[in-house]
């Protein structure tokens, strides 16, 4: 493998390891309170205490495992989803009759959809669902198919009129078998390219809820609760309890945003 | 006739937006496991009557066909509901947090459209210059950090370390009198009434979230102008303009002119993130407004609260993007509805 893709795909290798093997090499409990509060990092304990005086360092390696389970689970249901919507309404779009009108109904809803800002349409589902990983990937998938669908939606009515469709349905293919075999594997691919930045989203907006107070509560490891603790701490001058987790947010999606790039190619 | 009203075409479309957006809430309400009555009751044993009684009070009552008209026509007259919470009418509160939201994202688009507006031309008439670099680059870096993260790291620098702010505490002093409501938007009510201390307390609180706002979110507005200008600059009809003796000023304007559209186009979105991020900059700086109203109806499991904020933020987005339109059909008459353009 030249070493340039290995320089690119190793930090989201090193990110993957730490969210799995981490919570299991971590100094302190993540969850229970350790040392007096608001220690500033040093030699016992690297990223220092926060305001109830958990460990930073130890919450902001097991938050990594949470939080990309909640990124990954979203970009596969995201995307999967993505596909089949996109399919659905892109197939059936200019068809007359019910079909048709439901395929542009969806079409519309998903637009009015992405109206809304990801923030909003996250707090109104948690509040309807909860805050557990489940109900988070749910209202995360929510705010991020839209996307995905119409990705594939553009490509799947580029696709129809190209002529092996018409070949295969001579050749006596059943409309759904031909759209199986034939218009998924060649419209899908937007969507699974954009899937890292679907990963990336989902990471970010799922911070947001959680600083928000509505995502996983604390003291469940989670950079946004993290982050959102350790705001005022920050207002008051003690920067490390907001600052790492924040980091590790960003660090995380950087990283993953250049495994797709490298794996796709630039579009910038 | 039609040549004059090609805008009621689009504002047409308006209201069935709004419609099957109502709708669509209704059915997402719907879908929320549970049952409200027992979940408002906490569980307490009822009779029959009550529960029915309870059941109504919710607007319950009927199949889900009557329950849906009953629905629709108390959107249409505004009618919110009461929150489960503490009674209040949702739409009453609405009345007053939705312009004190609405105001910080609309002073952060302002902001964002007249720094894009300088920037895109300084780096596009001046690009060897080193500031051009340097706003090129932050402007491809655009959202590169979330926003709450932003705002974090703002107030560490600003008010830790620089007491550039003041404490990142409400809209304006907590020893000042609120300014008497005319318009609702907060800034605008200080500057109307004569308390000067009122509005320069309330700017010294402003900068600070707009600031985040600004930085997080006018990049995406810079990135996309920078590239519409680039375009627009090569286009046959700048050279047209240049070759037929133009002045300066006038070439400029209409490159600005033709690359405008595609980021207005872009305006409605950005708007979005402007509303979202002025949720969490409400939370960041202990500001009311919806998103604190949001977050609690969250904590207290307030669906009637929930609905009421989620059709008032979508009945905004839909209004935004509806005016981003015809501003857009304004500036480009190719994209006014029933027009067709031959050739390029």
């Amino acid at each position: 493998m030249p070493w340039r893709t290995v320089l690119v795909l190793a930090p989201a290798a090193v990110v993957v390891l730490i969210a799995v093997f981490g919570p299991l090499f971590v100094p302190y409990s993540p969850r229970d309170v350790v040392a007096s509060p608001d220690l500033a990092p040093g030699a016992q304990h690297w990223f220092g205490t926060d305001s109830a005086g958990l460990d930073v360092f130890s919450r902001t390696i097991a938050s990594t495992q949470n939080d990309l389970l909640i990124a990954v689970l979203t970009a596969l249901v995201a995307t999967v989803a993505g596909i089949a919507i996109g399919l659905l309404v892109g197939m059936n779009e200019s068809r007359r009759g019910i079909l048709g009108l439901l395929a542009r109904a969806l079409s519309r809803a998903l637009d009015l959809l992405q109206a809304l800002p990801a923030v909003v349409i996250g707090l109104v589902l948690v509040g309807f669902f909860g805050a557990s990983i489940p109900s988070l990937v749910v209202s995360l998938a929510f705010i991020l198919t839209p996307n995905q669908a119409r990705l594939v939606r553009t490509e799947v009515l580029r696709v129809r009129g190209e002529a092996y469709l018409d070949a295969a349905r001579m050749a006596g293919d059943r409309e759904f078998v031909l759209v199986l075999r034939h218009v998924l594997p060649n419209s899908a691919w937007p969507a699974v390219e954009n899937a890292t930045l679907v990963f990336g989203s989902a990471i970010v907006i799922a911070g947001a809820l959680g600083f928000l107070g509505v995502g996983l509560h604390p003291p469940t490891p989670e950079w946004g609760n993290m982050i959102a603790v350790g705001a005022p701490s920050a207002a008051a001058g003690r920067w490390w309890s907001a600052l790492f987790p924040a980091i590790a947010l960003a660090l995380t999606v950087f990283a993953m945003s250049a495994v797709g790039r490298r794996l796709f190619g630039d579009d910038q | 006739m039609t040549r004059h009203l090609w805008w009621l075409r689009r504002l047409a479309v308006l209201p069935v937006h709004l419609v099957i957006f109502a709708i669509a809430v209704f059915f997402l309400v719907k879908l929320v496991p549970g049952d409200p009555v027992r979940s408002l009751s906490g569980g307490q044993t009822m009779t029959p009557e009550q529960y029915e009684a309870a059941r109504t009070a919710l607007g319950l009552s009927g199949n889900v066909g009557e329950q849906l008209l009953r629905y629709l026509h108390n959107v249409v007259t505004l009618d919110l509901g009461n929150s489960v919470a503490n009674g209040t009418s949702v739409a009453t509160e609405m009345k007053t947090r939705l312009p004190q939201t609405a105001e910080l994202a609309i002073i952060a688009m302002i902001i964002s459209s007249i720094l894009t507006l300088l920037v895109g031309f300084f780096v596009v008439l001046k690009p060897k210059n080193i500031v051009s670099r340097g706003l090129r680059s932050y402007a491809r870096a655009a959202g590169a950090l979330p926003d709450f993260c932003l705002g974090v790291a703002v107030i560490f620098v600003f008010y830790s370390v620089l007491h550039w702010a003041p404490a990142p505490i409400g809209r304006y002093d907590s020893l000042l009198n609120p300014p008497p409501r005319s318009t609702g938007f907060p800034l605008i009510d200080a500057a109307l009434s004569s308390d000067t201390a009122l509005l320069s307390s309330m700017i010294s609180h402003l900068w600070l979230p707009e600031l985040v706002l600004v930085i997080a979110f006018a990049p995406m507005l810079m990135k996309l102008f920078i590239r519409s200008l680039g375009q627009s600059v090569g286009a046959q009809a700048t050279r047209f303009r240049i070759a037929s003796g133009a002045s300066r000023t006038t070439v400029a304007l209409s490159i600005g002119r033709r690359a405008l559209p595609a980021t207005v186009a872009m305006f409605g979105t950005i708007f979005g993130f402007m509303l979202g991020g002025a949720v969490i900059v409400e939370q960041l700086f202990a500001m009311p407004g919806m998103g604190e109203y949001a977050v609690q109806a969250v904590t207290r499991a307030d669906f009637i609260a929930l609905q009421g904020f989620l059709l008032v933020v979508g009945g905004v987005s839909l209004l935004v993007f509806f005016l981003v339109d015809v501003i857009n059909m304004l500036l480009d008459p190719r994209r006014r509805p029933g027009v067709t353009v031959e050739g390029a």
